[in-house]
């Protein structure tokens, strides 16, 4: 406007007046249509494609919206969920997690050291943890306001979290908080479709375009695993503005097996031959284009470094015979296994650590694909390949012991995994090469568990555990108020091929009335996490423009901890007969009565009972007064301490009632006499 | 309130029994007239499956096929309170994960891709069945959890699960009892929750559940009798359990051929239960309605309405229009002249034996009060007794008096 003003005063001419105005229109449109394209909001969907060693395929939707922070955009947005900036806005949440996840992810064949498994692989149930923006006093209410809301949002029980016996604050091992951190699990929360529609209504296009039109439910649910995640940041607009405002990352994590009906006939003899899959043949779908609000929509396939090297191996000895190269022909047609669609970028890893080899991802757009050209990725085998997928540093597992329901003890076993053997030189601190692991583990208050029963194994041999245990931060559980929590700190020393812990515990007993319906299905511990802070689960690219611009490839490329949750523990408690209760009351009221019954019919009969009432009913019969007088006298001969005339004897009703009149008028004689 | 009191003063009790019972029963007769001459403003539905564990497949599909059908006839998700006890389509024993169906033909889904599941596990529970009721929630519970009904509101209530004489299983674990649901009914009538409660009940000996009801606008309809168990339909060998309850059954293929803009009566839907189909007595209780089925569409329950408000302003006169109207039925009928008419009518003829006693003097009808009151006292000796302690004051008194 200034602008303008400047050049009004400037010239003179109308015509320059409106070449100005012009001008004007033009900038006011373009900036216009800047706004309306995103709003500062923008939206991105990716899909990772990954076959794994067990013949089955791995299928991650990555689904990232963010938006500016509210306060300069007004309560408005475009294209970001407006249930979830509220969430945000309402119960200031810094940083929230939400998973539902059915079924349990094979750290040993589907791997446990790359970022989609440290990221996404989560405990069966639902886990929830949130980081608040509030004083610490108030962390709790807000807790509790989240789960409520939450479980509105999505269709679940998330509300028991508000309890306090099941969630804790983890200190230590989570996550460096300071104090605001809360985190539950609810293990036995069953997750279905009600759950994953409105976690696809937060998504611009929903499931009608883009790539969660992919999102069969039968075909998803019938998967080996699926974990379906809600991730949250965010921060207040300040001094960086660029990472200032609302993230929101979705993520479904699907391990399918792919029907092997298109495995060619010469193999069908081969038993260790992979299947061959498409989109279309796992999901029963196509891709129907992008999503077109959607900045980027991105599939991607994602061959990890073991079966890279398998494959390079194999080229090496077949190189005679076959004459392409992996690095020439972009590896989408060779000996091995055939691409359905040539793949618009190819990412290789750099891997400085291992020197091995490295894992490959090839990059597909959707962006040219429509309605009438679906895009359906295939990978076809062509000979058997046998690879395994990188391990954890430890395999964790977690078991019970004993036997009884009166106590028991609880497991943690850590077995070294092959990729631990070559630890990398800068674990050595003060001259020892050590290993740092991280255990977080909550226990409900019913298994009291006795934290000086620790008892800390390496290599089979009883270690002091001054020597293994770093740090212990223990809060014991207190009986229907908080659960116990465990947050350990480790240093193994590095040539350790095994570790375990074992706490013992006895089992309380429940209130009849908390016990659930099913309970003598067994009550559930929670998975224990297990972390290995000194090892980076991030995977290096040559950089590139378009690494940034995906989402997925960036947050592989973040650097986060491995980790790894063991199995959920089933404890059987005793459990009351619930009929029992029932069955006592009515026997015992039984006995009581007929005891009661008989007892009082011997004291309380009277042989002339009979006889007076008989003769009570003759005298009623006799008319209204007369009956009257006769349950008078009844009264009379009934409560002889009232009446000091009572103890004379009766014989006939009237002779009673002219006592009386005598009794009474004698009184009033007598009252009259004296007072009167 | 005032009105109340002067005839408190000046009639005796039995007089004033009866002008109370002429005022509640003009009352609620000027209420129905009023509700005859408007519609419902809303529509809402509470479907409950109260049963656990994989051999109660049927109870779901049952719930769920109602949760389809209402929604199929115009009830939005935001309107149904979904009770489900378990999860069954996702269940480790479900061949068909993600699936519910209620037929062994398999052609319809009921677990479709838009399920919204209010309550669901654990938290089906009788304490929670009755805070949806009767609307007493922790202040924390979000919106999509509470039946937000209101005095213009139809309301269907389905539950199906095991039942007994008198009570409702949930969770294998706890009752409800008829006098519960009675109460909680009763408290959703004081807090004008409901203009019209249909209660639809799936269980053995359904009928049982309704005996306590007593308030007014109530419609129940029971698959069985006292003493009569429901059966399910059919076995899916596939599923491998029974997928359908009769009851729920006959009453989907009822509603298959309707439409949203069908006009089938609910005396219509009562008398196509068939017993020998159904091997037990469909009941329905009607005493406590006032309209007649024959003219009740079905959609009244099953379908909806939804109330457009026209306004000039933005947002702002809704409000004071809704507080207006709870105030409105009573005053209405007052000033409509018929329905004044009809009050009296009805007054007449249900009070006739009160109004033969108006004629006598004020004595006798008294006394002949008094005589009934004696006649009905049973511990007559008691009251002589007090009868000769009152005589001491009397003779205090005259004493008294005449010295």
């Amino acid at each position: 406007m200034a602008i303008l003003l400047s050049r009004r005063s400037n010239l003179l001419a109308v015509v320059v007046l409106v070449l100005c105005q012009l001008f004007l229109y033009a900038a006011v449109s373009s900036s216009g249509s800047v706004l309306k394209q995103g709003g500062g909001e923008e939206f991105s969907e990716e899909l990772l494609l990954k076959p794994f060693p067990d013949r089955k395929v791995l299928a991650h939707f990555h689904f990232q919206s963010r938006a500016p922070h509210s306060s300069s955009h007004g309560r408005h947005h475009h294209l970001f969920p407006k249930a979830i900036a509220q969430l945000v806005k309402k119960f200031r949440v810094k940083e929230m997690e939400l998973s539902f996840t059915q079924g349990r992810w094979r750290y040993e064949q589907w791997g446990g050291f790359d970022p989609l498994s440290s990221n996404n692989a989560k405990p069966p149930g639902v886990e929830l943890w949130a980081v608040f923006d509030v004083p610490q006093s108030l962390v709790d209410v807000y807790w509790r306001n989240l789960t409520h809301t939450l479980s509105g949002l999505f269709c679940a029980s998330i509300n028991f979290l508000e309890s306090s016996t099941t969630y804790s604050a983890p200190e230590l091992t989570f996550k460096p908080s300071f104090g605001n951190l809360r985190y539950g699990t609810l293990p036995r929360e069953a997750v279905c479709t009600e759950n994953l529609t409105p976690w696809l209504k937060l998504l611009p296009c929903r499931d009608k375009a883009g790539l969660s039109a992919l999102m069969d439910r039968p075909s998803i649910y019938r998967g080996f695993y699926h974990s379906q995640r809600l991730r949250l940041t965010s921060s207040e607009s300040g001094s960086d503005e660029v990472d200032s405002g609302i993230g929101l990352e979705q993520t479904l994590t699907v391990v399918l097996q792919p029907s092997s009906w298109r495995t060619g006939k010469t193999y069908s003899v081969e038993t260790n031959i992979q299947p061959s899959w498409s989109i279309s043949s796992i999901f029963g779908r196509n891709i129907p284009g992008k999503c077109v609000i959607a900045k980027s929509s991105n599939v991607y396939l994602h061959l990890d470094n073991g079966l890279v090297g398998e494959l390079k191996n194999l080229e090496r000895e077949n190189a005679k015979y076959v004459a392409n190269t992996f690095e020439s022909e972009g590896f989408q047609s060779n000996h091995a296994f055939k691409i359905s669609v040539t793949p618009d970028k190819v990412f290789e890893e750099v891997d400085y650590l291992h020197g091995k080899s490295t894992s490959v991802i090839y990059g597909f757009s959707v962006e040219k694909y429509s309605d009438s050209q679906p895009f359906d990725l295939g990978l076809t085998w062509k000979i058997p390949v046998v690879w395994s997928c990188q391990q954890a540093p430890l395999h964790a597992s977690r078991f019970l012991m004993g036997s009884g329901n009166e106590r028991g003890a609880i497991a943690i076993s850590l077995e070294s995994t092959e990729s631990s053997e070559g630890l990398p030189t800068s674990h050595i601190i003060d001259g020892r090469c050590e290993l740092r692991v991280d255990i977080f583990q909550v226990v409900p208050w019913y298994i009291k568990v006795y934290f000086h029963t620790l008892q800390v194994f390496v290599d089979k041999q009883p270690r002091a555990m001054a020597d293994v245990v770093d740090k212990i931060r223990v809060s014991p559980s207190k009986d229907k108020v908080s659960p116990g929590v465990m947050e350990m700190i480790l240093k193994l020393p590095c040539g350790s091929k095994s570790a375990a812990f074992s706490l013992e515990f006895d089992k309380g007993f429940l209130h009849i009335d908390e016990y659930p319906p099913d309970a003598n299905q067994g009550f559930d511990i929670p998975s224990a996490l297990i972390s290995f802070p000194s090892f980076n689960a991030r995977m290096n690219f040559s950089e590139d423009e378009f690494l940034n611009n995906s989402p997925i490839l960036s947050k592989f490329q973040e650097t986060s901890p491995v980790l790894s949750y063991t199995e959920v523990l089933l404890i059987p408690l005793t459990t009351p007969d619930f009929s029992m209760p029932y069955n006592v009351i009515t026997i015992t009221c039984t006995v009581f009565a007929l005891y009661f019954g008989s007892l009082l019919n011997v004291l309380r009969r009277r042989v002339d009972e009979e006889e007076r009432i008989l003769r009570s009913r003759a005298g009623r019969k006799a008319g209204w007064i007369s009956q009257l007088l006769s349950r008078l006298s009844a009264k009379l001969r009934g409560r002889p301490q009232e009446q000091p005339t009572s103890s004379l004897p009766y014989s006939f009703i009237s002779f009673r009632l002219v006592l009386k009149i005598l009794l009474v008028a004698s009184i009033a004689v007598t009252w009259q006499y004296y007072f009167g | 309130m005032m009105v109340r009191y002067k005839m408190y003063n000046s009639f005796g009790l039995k007089s004033l029994a009866a002008m109370l019972l002429l005022l509640i029963l003009s009352s609620s007769i000027s209420y129905r007239a009023s509700a005859e001459t408007t519609m419902h403003t809303n529509n809402w539905a509470v479907l409950v499956c109260t049963s656990r564990f994989w051999f109660n497949y049927r109870h779901m599909a049952n719930t769920l096929s109602l949760y389809r059908t209402v929604k199929r006839l115009g009830i939005p998700d935001e309107r149904i309170i979904l009770m489900l006890a378990d999860d069954m389509a996702c269940n480790a024993r479900n061949k068909y994960p993600a699936q519910v169906f209620n037929n062994e033909n398999h052609k319809l889904n009921l677990y479709g891709d838009n399920v919204e599941v209010d309550y669901r596990g654990y938290e089906v529970t009788v304490e929670n069945f009755l805070r949806v009721l009767t609307g007493r929630h922790e202040a924390a519970v979000p919106r999509s959890k509470r039946l937000l009904s209101d005095e213009g509101s139809h309301i269907l209530l389905y539950m199906t699960g095991h039942g007994g004489d008198e009570f409702l299983k949930f969770q294998d674990s706890e009752e409800l009892q008829s006098h519960d649901l009675a109460d909680a009914v009763k408290q959703m009538k004081e807090k004008h929750r409901f203009k019209e409660l249909l209660i639809m009940v799936d269980t053995c000996q359904a009928a049982t559940l309704f005996s306590q009801l007593h308030s007014p606008g109530v419609l129940a309809i029971g698959s069985s009798m006292k003493g009569e168990n429901s059966y399910s339909h059919h076995l899916d060998s596939d599923v491998g359990v029974s997928v359908v309850d009769r009851f729920t059954f006959y009453t989907l293929a009822f509603f298959e051929k309707l439409n949203m803009y069908d006009n089938a009566s609910l005396s219509s839907l009562f008398t196509s239960y068939n017993p020998t189909l159904l091997m037990s007595t469909a009941y329905y209780r009607t005493d406590l309605y006032q309209r007649k089925l024959e003219e009740v569409p079905v959609t009244n329950f099953f379908g909806s309405v939804m109330e457009t408000i026209h306004t000039d302003s933005a947002y702002r006169t809704t409000f004071s229009r809704k507080t207006s109207e709870t105030i409105m039925p009573l005053q209405q009928s007052v000033e409509h002249d018929e329905s004044r008419q009809l009050i009296n009518s009805n007054v007449q003829d249900q009070t006739s034996d009160t109004k033969i006693e108006d004629k006598q003097c004020p004595f006798t009808r008294r006394w002949n009060a008094f005589q009934d009151k004696l006649e009905k006292i049973e511990r007559i000796d008691s009251l002589v007794n007090y009868g000769l302690i009152i005589m001491f004051p009397l003779l205090l008194i005259s004493t008294w008096l005449s010295r």
